[in-house]
């Protein structure tokens, strides 16, 4: 209570002797956008890597159809990874730069013209190769969840 | 650096492709697996799982194709404008995805509560429906084992040789067997009906309220000797046990007592401790006379040789006579004391016992004076014949009608009863009469050697002693009933050798 009414004082001494002009509303010209698309891979990211623990700390990993969902859920988190790293280079930190180099080619080029990078961009840029495994598996865990319990439910855990 | 195109598109156009067709196969299962159990939980959620994962691919693939279209066409500037919607769209995917999963662990819980909670249900249902089933059966079974186990305690409630009593905490008997209707000499069980009060059976008031006492502290009482009187004023030592039952809701409190009758007991413990006194005494006895029997047979032979020798003054001669008379009568008392001891053998011969109660009646009412005392004589035909001192026998008998006699005023009756017990073996002889009655006081010192209630010189006070000692002799027992002012009745009650007595 005390320590509330010293910093509420504080601030109220602040307010009034050092003015700054009020901007009520705050824009959103810059790349905030790209910030939340990288945020909520990262969010993804913490998801994936919950579902994984939770289905080992639970012990559904026992069974084919929950292990393969749980790979499925490895392979997204690897993929979120992979995206994150794709647009730091180029949307978030402007690292790499890719143009079209004609009909069938594109020049990747790195600020420090780092060759090794831009082969790393160039695979990273193959996302979907992660991704698809990811879902897949997914479908794959669901298949064997539904010939497993049917017509049973799922089973009850013995913790 | 020159990377061919051809992969990032390849890939990026077929991966968008299966994106979409993975992620709707994927809901077509889940929709498949709820729609086997629609309210498993775990089923709706991967469902909105699925649901979520279709929308981000078809967001992302939708957006990544048309990229390619648009670039691939030339319209970059319809491609601008385009992006930021698909990249916003994408992110809320990603982030409705990521949220969706991030509820799985409280889904998971929540679905193995759902099924213990099932389970439990379940189980209890099974349970309703096989007591529904059987409940007739049961209800039978139990009422069948109820009756047997009410009819077991009953059994003991009424064989009980001891009196079960159940009463209120005022005391009001709820509830009495039938060895406590016969031990308090209550007939049927009306005395319930009438109010009966346990503490009404209780000759001191004091006991009740101890009985009371250690319920209210204790819970029950142990082995608690109480004086009970029953019907007819009699009082029965008892030991009360009892404890409380606290009653249901519906109940009223009750008490629960197991009375044991212990007077016969506590009868034939005085009866012993009269056998081992009167044991003592005669020993004692036995010893005093053996030791001044030697010297009166002295003195008496020395006093009969001086009678004999001439000369002697006729008073002199008088004194020696009362010398003689009254070391005689120390003889007699000492030999009397010796047949108490039991120091001699009896001789014994086959006898009728009928034949001497006749020879000693007849004896008596030649010398006594029986005139004004009815004498009744009531013999059971079966009495076999005795192996009996003859001599001794009729000396009891002789003591028992002369202290009858004395008891009974003019009018009054003397009535000798035999009766035998074929299955015991025992004979029993009653002699009694309807004199004064012997005080209770005095009826444990009856047998006592020179105790008397005749005035000094009137009696020894030896009679009864000897009788008792003789009787003991033949094996058998003799006892005493008396009730002032109805007279007494003594029973003699010897043992009948088979082989030998029969008739």
């Amino acid at each position: 209570m005390k320590i509330k009414t010293i910093f509420f004082m504080a601030a109220s001494t602040c307010l009034v002797f050092i003015p700054n002009p009020v901007l009520a509303t705050q824009g959103h010209g810059g790349i905030e956008g790209v910030y939340a698309h990288q945020l909520a891979h990262v969010f993804f990211i913490i998801s994936m890597g919950g579902l994984i623990y939770w289905l080992k700390q639970r012990g559904l990993v026992r069974e084919s159809g929950w292990r393969l969902i749980q790979l499925s859920a490895f392979f997204f988190l690897l993929w979120n990874l992979d995206a994150v790293f794709v647009h730091a280079l180029d949307d978030q930190f402007k690292i790499i730069q890719l143009q079209h180099a004609g009909s069938w080619a594109v020049r990747i080029t790195s600020v420090q013209n780092n060759k090794m990078l831009e082969g790393l961009y160039y695979l990273a840029k193959l996302d979907h190769l992660l991704c698809v495994p990811a879902i897949i598996f997914l479908y794959l865990g669901l298949k064997r969840l539904l010939a497993d319990q049917s017509p049973r439910a799922p089973k009850q855990e013995h913790s | 650096m020159i990377f061919s195109a051809i992969p990032i598109w390849v890939v990026d156009s077929v991966g968008s492709f299966l994106m979409i067709i993975f992620s709707f196969l994927c809901l077509r299962l889940v929709t498949k697996l709820r729609s086997q159990d629609r309210n498993n939980v775990i089923w709706t959620y991967l469902l909105w799982l699925c649901y979520g994962l279709a929308l981000f691919a078809v967001s992302r693939s939708v957006g990544h194709i048309l990229k390619r279209v648009l670039l691939f066409s030339g319209q970059q500037t319809a491609w601008r404008s385009i992006q930021p919607y698909s990249g916003a769209v994408n992110t809320l995917m990603f982030v409705l995805v990521a949220s969706i999963t991030l509820f799985f662990e409280r889904i998971w819980i929540v679905y193995q509560q759902i099924l213990k909670d099932k389970q439990a249900l379940q189980s209890a249902h099974q349970k309703l429906v096989y007591l529904n089933q059987n409940l007739e059966y049961m209800v039978d079974e139990r009422t069948r084992a109820l009756t047997q186990s009410e009819h077991k305690y009953r059994r003991i409630f009424e064989v009980s040789k001891d009196m079960i009593l159940v009463c209120r905490k005022d005391g009001q008997v709820v509830d009495l067997n039938p060895a406590g209707y016969k031990m308090l000499g209550l007939h049927a069980q009306r005395a319930i009906g009438n109010g009966m009060r346990l503490q009404d059976y209780l000759a001191n008031d004091e006991h009740w309220n101890a009985i009371i006492e250690a319920i209210k502290t204790q819970g029950f009482i142990s082995s608690f000797e109480v004086d009970l009187k029953n019907k007819e004023g009699r009082q029965i030592k008892a030991l009360v046990s009892g404890s409380l039952d606290k009653g249901t809701g519906t109940t009223v409190d009750t008490i629960h007592f197991l009375v044991k009758d212990i007077e016969q007991r506590r009868v034939m413990e005085r009866q012993m401790a009269q056998a081992e006194k009167l044991a003592s005494i005669g020993q004692l006895s036995a010893g005093v006379a053996h030791e001044i029997n030697n010297p009166l047979g002295i003195i008496l032979g020395y006093t009969q040789l001086l009678l004999k020798s001439k000369g002697s003054k006729q008073e002199r001669h008088d004194d020696l006579k009362t010398i003689e008379k009254h070391t005689r009568n120390c003889k007699t008392i000492v030999e009397d004391l010796l047949n108490f001891a039991r120091e001699s053998e009896p001789e014994t011969d086959v006898v009728q016992i009928h034949d001497i109660i006749d020879d000693v009646l007849n004896f008596m009412q030649h010398h006594s004076n029986l005139v004004d005392i009815r004498v009744e004589t009531e013999y059971d035909p079966q009495v076999p014949s005795l192996q009996l001192d003859e001599k001794k026998i009729k000396q009891v008998f002789i003591n028992l009608i002369m202290n009858a006699k004395h008891a009974v005023d003019s009018g009054g009756m003397i009535k000798i009863t035999t009766s035998f017990d074929s299955r015991t073996g025992l004979l029993s002889i009653m002699v009694a009469d309807t004199g004064h009655g012997i005080e209770k006081k005095n009826l444990s010192r009856i047998f006592d050697p020179f105790f008397t209630t005749k005035p000094t010189g009137e009696g020894t006070g030896l009679g009864l002693s000897v009788s008792y000692g003789i009787i003991r002799n033949h094996g058998g027992d003799i006892a005493v009933d008396s009730e002032i002012g109805k007279g007494s009745t003594f029973t003699i009650t010897l043992p009948v050798e088979k082989n030998k007595g029969d008739r």
